[in-house]
């Protein structure tokens, strides 16, 4: 028997519809723009293909999820009452339902999470699971920039039947400012690595000529990196598992989120700002930033690492990037993107990129700027 | 002009073309692998017979093939030369392809030249079984073919990546009466060797190389046999491009480009030698002798130019060829047959003379370049054969915007029948461009400390 907590945001999306860019916080504004209901329906489609019996649901009353789960003959259990907490007539739900939900969700042991909405939605959970737990998003919200979501309703269904419980790589949780959404630009931050679900690519053939599995991947890039590290160059790690497996194979301890400054095999300094960057590129001559794509859309530069500023790109060169990645993690992903905020330095990029996915190996990507 | 062009089977090659009779310096010598002295012939009859050690080392410009072989080629040689109207139409390019097409062999490659060679002079010389690898299945389904032919037991170690993905071509060998295992397999110490430390290996032709070396090595009945790199394996293909030779001179076009793909090297070796000897002899001193290679193993393009082990284990006598290092494991490409850490030292020695040039292309492109050929000439081409192709295709479309009309050959050396889900593959969306990171690579080595 697989347990599953499942959570509906059920005004995502609904912000989207009439021209909001996101509802986190104007539901009330969006529903009288006439805003309908997403998350349900797109909820629906992910319950109504499980073909899978033994699954048993830890969800939440009313449109948090049981009135969808009604709708099929799938079991589930009732583990956190929303609407008693609330008392607005027309929010019935909030964020801090989301969290409370799945608190009480992860004291039912599920073995993984599934969650309907969009990246504040995904915050939400996150913030409460950490590690704890696998989580998986059904895109149902405006904004979908983190790397927790299966791209349909549908490919939910897919990796939940074909997922053997244990294989999990990482999906970047990303915080959009939303104020900044909505005047047209793109802030993120990162906010986390959760862990989530994965399944092999959906053809026989794909699946033929995968190159080892995730952690072999990893290790891989770690070893070829420090292979190919010089004395006399002071590199930059990003933020995230893969740039970490670095610093773990040196015995050195890194920040997951940060970016961290490495000299000699030897940690320089942790968790540096874009200033403590600039002023470090005054005393090292060469240089190399070894940063991995983050997110749904694999951003590269501009997105979630924005210590690694236009000015430090502009200082060190656009040669002196080393993206890596797992293959695994690039499989989803068909193109990469770098936006520097500068359009002048983004096009200075070729089309496409080599990621080092393993020990002396790449994958040659597509890149948009 | 026709679009097929046909020779008779009396004008069958009845030599083989030795291109070490013609190169400006000797090829530096294989050194044994515990000594790193020169070998001598001697020191490889464990495993080979003594007429192909001689073949090896031959400086003869042109060496016989006996009545027995030239009578088992005639099955389907000589192989028909295409000119490839309908590629030139789609591609709109004044260029003018021609492609000699070695599908037509019953294992479907070029690979039976050198088989039947080598079975021949095994069987003369007593022997009873023969051990080899094989990458794509292409030279695997080729000695099992052979060895049959004159009653000799065959076992084929195939890399485990071709393995899964191919099964027909393990039932063919089957059917031709041969033992085909996935390598790494827990037959040999190599193979067991590997397994314990990286149980879920695709494995690689390097690993292949060494279990057969020493299956070979460890049954008194049993020599063994390699599909590609050796000089003997070269020579034995080199009756492509005498034909081709024969078949242009028909229509009476000279070659201005020679395109093969080139993994270990024989296909491309047959092909080009006999057109490069033009070249040296100045008889035609402007051709232009390409390889293609694959980007994630582009051992000619990306490599060093060093001595190295042919295989991984460090079995195999060092050779002096383009290499990415013996250790180094390709990616699982459906270009089975090009997944090859080294080049043969013939067509090595003839890079670094600057007499054949090397580039290499991804896989999605590849495919693409097969599609098209598929669609306009008929013929699904093996992965393998598509980088020529590609190439082929980059080269008329530079043609098309020079106004040049130059006369491009290619050998096509198989068809991709077998290969239908790398097609399945490609067309789905799901192929990976992988990228051997030759500068990061390079950068690395500039600050190795110079051994005198």
């Amino acid at each position: 028997m697989t347990s599953i907590g499942f959570i509906i945001n059920p005004y995502a999306g609904m912000g989207g519809a009439v021209g909001l860019k996101g509802t986190d916080n104007s539901i009330k504004e969006a529903i009288s723009l006439g805003a309908e209901p997403q998350s349900a329906t797109k909820a629906l489609r992910f319950l109504s293909g499980l073909k899978e019996k033994d699954i048993h649901f830890f969800t939440v009353n009313g449109e948090m999820g049981e009135n969808v789960l009604r709708k099929t003959n799938l079991s589930y259990t009732i583990v956190y009452h929303s609407e008693k907490n609330n008392l607005d007539p027309i929010i019935k739900t909030s964020a801090a339902d989301t969290k409370k939900a799945c608190l009480e969700i992860m004291k039912a042991h599920v073995d993984l999470l599934i969650f309907c909405g969009g990246d504040g939605t995904a915050k939400d959970v996150f913030s409460c699971t950490g590690n704890a737990v696998p989580i998986l998003g059904i895109p149902t919200g405006v904004k979908i920039f983190s790397g927790v979501f299966a791209t349909t309703p549908e490919s939910a269904v897919h990796i939940l039947s074909q997922w053997n419980g244990n294989n999990l790589i990482d999906g970047e949780v990303l915080d959009v400012d939303e104020e900044e959404y909505r005047n047209g630009n793109l802030k993120t931050t990162l906010f986390g690595i959760a862990k989530i679900p994965y399944v092999k690519g959906l053809c026989q053939c794909s699946k033929q000529v995968s190159f080892g599995d995730e952690a072999d991947n990893m290790e891989g890039i770690a070893n070829f990196i420090i292979e190919i590290m010089q004395d006399d160059t002071l590199y930059l790690l990003g933020a995230g598992t893969t740039t970490k497996k670095i610093a773990d194979t040196l015995n050195i301890s890194k920040t997951l989120l940060g970016i961290d400054a490495i000299y000699q095999k030897k940690l320089l300094k942790s968790d540096l700002n874009e200033k403590e960057i600039l002023t470090l590129l005054n005393y090292y001559d060469k240089v190399k930033i070894i940063i991995s794509p983050i997110g749904a859309q694999g951003f590269i530069l501009g997105r979630g690492n924005q210590q690694i500023s236009r000015d430090v790109i502009k200082k060190i060169g656009i040669n002196s990037l080393i993206v890596i990645a797992s293959e695994s993690k690039l499989q989803n992903t068909k193109s990469l993107f770098i936006d520097t905020g500068d359009p002048d330095l983004n096009s200075s990029f070729s089309d496409s990129i080599l990621v080092i996915s393993n020990y002396k190996m790449g994958i040659r990507k597509k890149l948009i700027h | 002009m026709d679009t097929k062009i046909i020779l008779d089977e009396n004008e069958l090659p009845k030599k083989w073309y030795n291109i070490q009779a013609d190169l400006k310096t000797p090829l530096e010598p294989p050194m044994h692998p515990q000594t790193k002295k020169p070998l001598c012939s001697a020191d490889l009859e464990p495993i080979f017979p003594k007429e192909l050690i001689k073949q090896e080392m031959s400086q003869e410009r042109y060496i016989d093939i006996p009545s027995e072989i030239r009578d088992i080629l005639t099955l389907w040689r000589p192989s028909p030369l295409f000119r490839a109207h309908r590629l030139e139409k789609l591609l709109k390019t004044p260029a003018k392809i021609f492609y000699k097409y070695e599908g037509v062999s019953p294992p479907g490659s070029h690979k039976p030249n050198t088989a039947i060679a080598q079975a021949y002079y095994n069987m003369k010389e007593g022997i009873e079984r023969i051990a080899t690898e094989t990458g794509a299945g292409q030279w695997g389904s080729s000695l099992a073919f052979a060895t049959q032919l004159f009653d000799m037991e065959c076992k084929v170690y195939m890399v485990r990546g071709s393995y899964d993905q191919k099964p027909y071509r393990k039932m063919m060998m089957q059917t031709w009466g041969a033992s085909c295992v996935p390598s790494p397999s827990p037959d040999t110490n190599a193979g067991r060797t590997i397994l314990e430390k990286n149980p879920d290996t695709p494995g690689s032709l390097g690993i292949a190389i060494s279990e057969a070396v020493e299956d070979a090595a460890t049954h008194s009945n049993t020599n063994y046999s390699l599909g590609s790199v050796l000089n003997h394996v070269c020579l034995h293909q080199t009756i492509i491009g005498l034909e081709t030779q024969k078949q242009l001179e028909m229509v009476d076009e000279t070659a201005d480009v020679v395109i093969a793909s080139a993994g270990g090297g024989s296909n491309c070796a047959g092909i080009c030698f006999p057109f490069i000897k033009d070249k040296i002899d100045g008889k035609n001193p402007d051709i232009e002798i390409l390889a293609v290679e694959p980007s994630a193993c582009p051992s000619l393009t990306k490599g060093l130019y060093a001595y190295d082990f042919g295989d991984v284990a460090g079995l195999t006598p060092l050779l002096k060829m383009f290499t990415l290092g013996h250790d180094f494991i390709p990616p699982s490409i459906h270009a089975g047959g090009l997944r090859y850490h080294g080049m043969a030292p013939l067509i090595s020695k003839l890079h670094a003379d600057n007499l054949i040039s090397s580039t290499s292309v991804y896989q999605n492109e590849v495919f693409e370049a097969a599609v098209m050929f598929a669609r306009s000439e008929g013929i699904i081409p093996a992965p393998e054969s598509a980088h020529a192709i590609r190439a082929v295709i980059d080269k008329a479309i530079e043609c098309k915007k020079s106004g040049e009309s130059k006369t491009i050959i290619f050998n096509n050396s198989g068809h991709g029948h077998f290969d239908l889900s790398s097609y399945e593959a490609y067309f789905s969306g799901s192929l990976v461009d992988y990228e051997y990171p030759a500068d990061l690579i390079a950068e690395s080595l500039k600050n190795l400390p110079i051994v005198a």
